[in-house]
Parts: structure tokens; C-alpha cells; sequence
């Protein structure tokens, strides 16, 4: 098993406690220390949100540039549609790539990278390839069964969804509240003189 | 009463003794090239000296800056074994004496910060990212309402095992 520690969780802290901080401002008024807690449902919502968006962008480049080569060599343009089989079949084995890439590799998509969440195993350690690719096949199951498989991030003791219970996986904060706290201190300090 | 005398006759030439003088006459670098400095400072008890000595009466009476003009820094740092001193010092503590959030708000230390990362985009960041997990209490806070006070837990025990050691 895989030290807490290898998971990019180096100083995770306890969200009760610690010392007693300055009366936070607005925007920062959240909890100090986050790491290594069950991330909530609008976080993970939000970088799924952002995956979509980004890896639908990128198939759409290169689909279009697929397409312009296409016309160019053979006079036949492709087309983004329900109809065109090999396009939904491109279209599925490309997000397939794309969360079993980050997850295996990292457990953080760029969705996840940028609201500061990760994917570990349900343990604390890393989510390793096997756990990765089980995710990664089991997450349309939470789709397919009318979104339910989400009712556990909500529900949950563990925020952990249907895929997740699958795979044996939870997702944590990776997000260092007090660092950006500190960086906001440093600003408004900054920002007075 | 000899000893009376003699103690009367130190303490009139203590008072006598012009200090400043006396070490203008005295080759300080020659003196310190001379002493074992590692050995000694391992050898002394810095605290229960300090505690003895009226520090303030002394440096009344010193011209520092002619004392430190005179002394080749360099050449003394050169000779610590600065390893051998730092392990004697408990950088623990004095961190945790700090107020480091008065540190980072009141000093350049909080410019540098600053500038060190990409203000913008990590202000937007950190704010999004604050947004979020405000949501994620308040839909939790939500759930737990209705489930009648059911509470979740924190995280992966072994991450949280691993926040609580130093």
C-alpha cells in the first residue's frame, strides 16, 4: 500500500483545531485545512463540469481538423452527429482515454486539478491503474441508472459515489485553504500600503 | 581587611576603566583568531550566562559600532560550525512563537509572496475553489438536516492519521 503521503497530500492538516486564526475574510471564510478530507458533491460537480467542457473542446479541434483533412484528401468532409457511428464510437473512446489517463496517472483530471480535488484509493493511498480503469469503466454506470449512482456524494458518510463503491476509491480535497489564505493576507496587506 | 582593601582598590579602577579605550588598544581579530571558537561555544552554557549578565548595563557602556568595525565577520562566521549551531537551536519553537500571519500581512515577506504567484489567476482560483467548498457545507449541512443530524466523515482516516503527526 502506497504511503498517504505519495498521494500529493505532504502536509495535510485537521479540520478541527490547529490554532485559532484571524477573523477570515469574506471570500476565504471556509475552513482552514481541508487536505485529506471527502471532498462535497458541488465541487465535484463543478470539475466534472469543466472536464466535459475541455475534453468535448478538444474532441471538437481535432474532429474539425480530422474533417478539413478529410475533405481535402478524399472530398468527403465528417460531421459531428448522432448518426455517424464512428464518431460516437471516437467520441466515447476518447473521454474513456481521457479519465482513465488522468485518473491512473495522477487521480486528478484538469476538471479536478483546477478546483483542487483528487482521486485516491478509499484507504488514502494512490488510485493505481487497476482502480483507475475499474473507475473509469464503472463511472457511465452512475449515468445509466438515472444519476442515482451520484446520490451518494450527498448521502453518503464518505461522499462517495456508485463508481466509487465499484472501484474502491474516494475523492479528497487536495486544496491547501491555508496557503491561499495566506496569499489573500499577503494581498490585502500589500493592497493597504 | 586586606581583603577588604583590595576589593575597595578593584571596584575604584573598575570605575576608573575607561572600556572604550581599553579595546581600541586591544587587536580583537588577533584575540579571536586565537580562540578555539567551536569548542568553546560548545563548551558554555549560553542561556545561564545571559541570565547572569546585565546586558543592557554592559552594551550602555560599549560603542558597538566602533567594536563591530573593527571585527572581521566574515572571518568569525567562516570559523562556526554554523550545522553544529543550528542543531542546538530548536527551529521548532522559535517558528512556533511567530505570528506568521502578522509576518506575511505587515512585511515585504507578503510582497514577495504576492508576486511570487500569479496574482490574478491564483486569486480567482483560490476564490473559486472557496465558493465551492462553501457549497459543499452548505448542501452537506443541508443533508444532515435532513437525515436528523446524521454526520459524515472527515476523510480517509489514514490521511487524517497522517495530518496529525508533527
Amino acid at each position: 500500500m502506497t504511503a498517504p503521503a505519495d498521494v500529493g497530500l505532504p502536509e495535510p492538516m485537521p479540520r478541527d483545531g490547529g490554532t485559532p486564526a484571524l477573523p477570515a475574510p469574506a471570500p476565504l471564510s471556509v475552513p482552514q485545512h481541508l487536505r485529506g478530507h471527502y471532498a462535497g458533491f458541488a465541487s465535484r460537480f463543478i470539475a466534472f463540469v469543466f472536464d466535459c467542457v475541455l475534453s468535448i473542446a478538444v474532441f471538437e479541434i481535432v474532429l474539425a481538423a480530422a474533417s478539413f483533412a478529410s475533405s481535402v484528401l478524399t472530398g468527403t468532409s465528417i460531421h459531428w452527429n448522432r448518426g455517424n457511428l464512428w464518431v460516437v464510437l471516437a467520441f466515447f473512446a476518447w473521454e474513456f482515454l481521457y479519465y482513465a489517463y488522468f485518473w491512473t496517472a495522477s487521480g486528478k483530471t484538469p476538471g479536478m486539478q483546477l478546483v483542487g480535488v483528487q482521486v485516491v484509493g478509499r484507504d488514502g493511498s494512490h488510485v493505481g491503474t487497476r482502480r483507475g480503469l475499474v473507475r473509469t469503466l464503472a463511472f457511465p454506470l452512475s449515468f445509466l441508472l438515472l444519476g442515482l449512482g451520484f446520490v451518494g456524494i450527498l448521502l453518503g458518510r464518505d461522499h462517495r459515489a456508485l463508481h466509487d463503491s465499484i472501484a474502491d476509491t474516494a475523492v479528497v480535497y487536495t486544496w491547501d485553504a491555508r496557503a491561499a489564505r495566506l496569499r489573500f493576507l499577503a494581498r490585502e496587506g500589500n493592497g493597504r500600503r | 581587611m586586606a581583603q577588604g582593601v583590595a576589593q575597595r582598590v578593584i571596584e575604584l579602577v573598575v570605575e576608573v576603566l575607561d572600556v572604550n579605550a581599553l579595546i581600541v588598544r586591544i587587536d580583537l581579530n588577533a584575540v579571536l583568531a586565537r580562540v578555539e571558537l567551536n569548542g568553546l561555544l560548545g563548551r558554555v552554557d549560553l542561556n545561564q550566562v545571559i541570565d547572569r549578565v546585565d546586558l543592557n548595563q554592559v552594551i550602555d557602556r560599549v560603542d558597538l559600532n566602533q567594536v563591530i568595525d573593527r571585527v572581521d565577520l566574515n572571518q568569525v562566521i567562516d570559523r562556526v560550525d554554523m550545522n553544529k549551531l543550528m542543531a542546538r537551536v530548536d527551529i521548532n519553537e522559535i517558528a512556533g512563537r511567530l505570528d506568521i500571519e502578522a509576518l506575511v500581512k505587515n512585511t515585504d515577506l507578503g510582497a514577495l509572496l504576492a508576486s511570487s504567484s500569479s496574482t490574478i489567476v491564483t486569486e480567482a482560483v483560490d476564490l473559486g475553489r472557496s465558493h465551492a467548498v462553501s457549497m459543499d457545507d452548505t448542501l452537506t449541512r443541508w443533508v444532515s438536516r435532513l437525515r436528523r443530524n446524521h454526520t459524515g466523515r472527515a476523510g480517509p482516516p489514514e490521511l487524517l492519521d497522517a495530518q496529525e503527526e508533527p
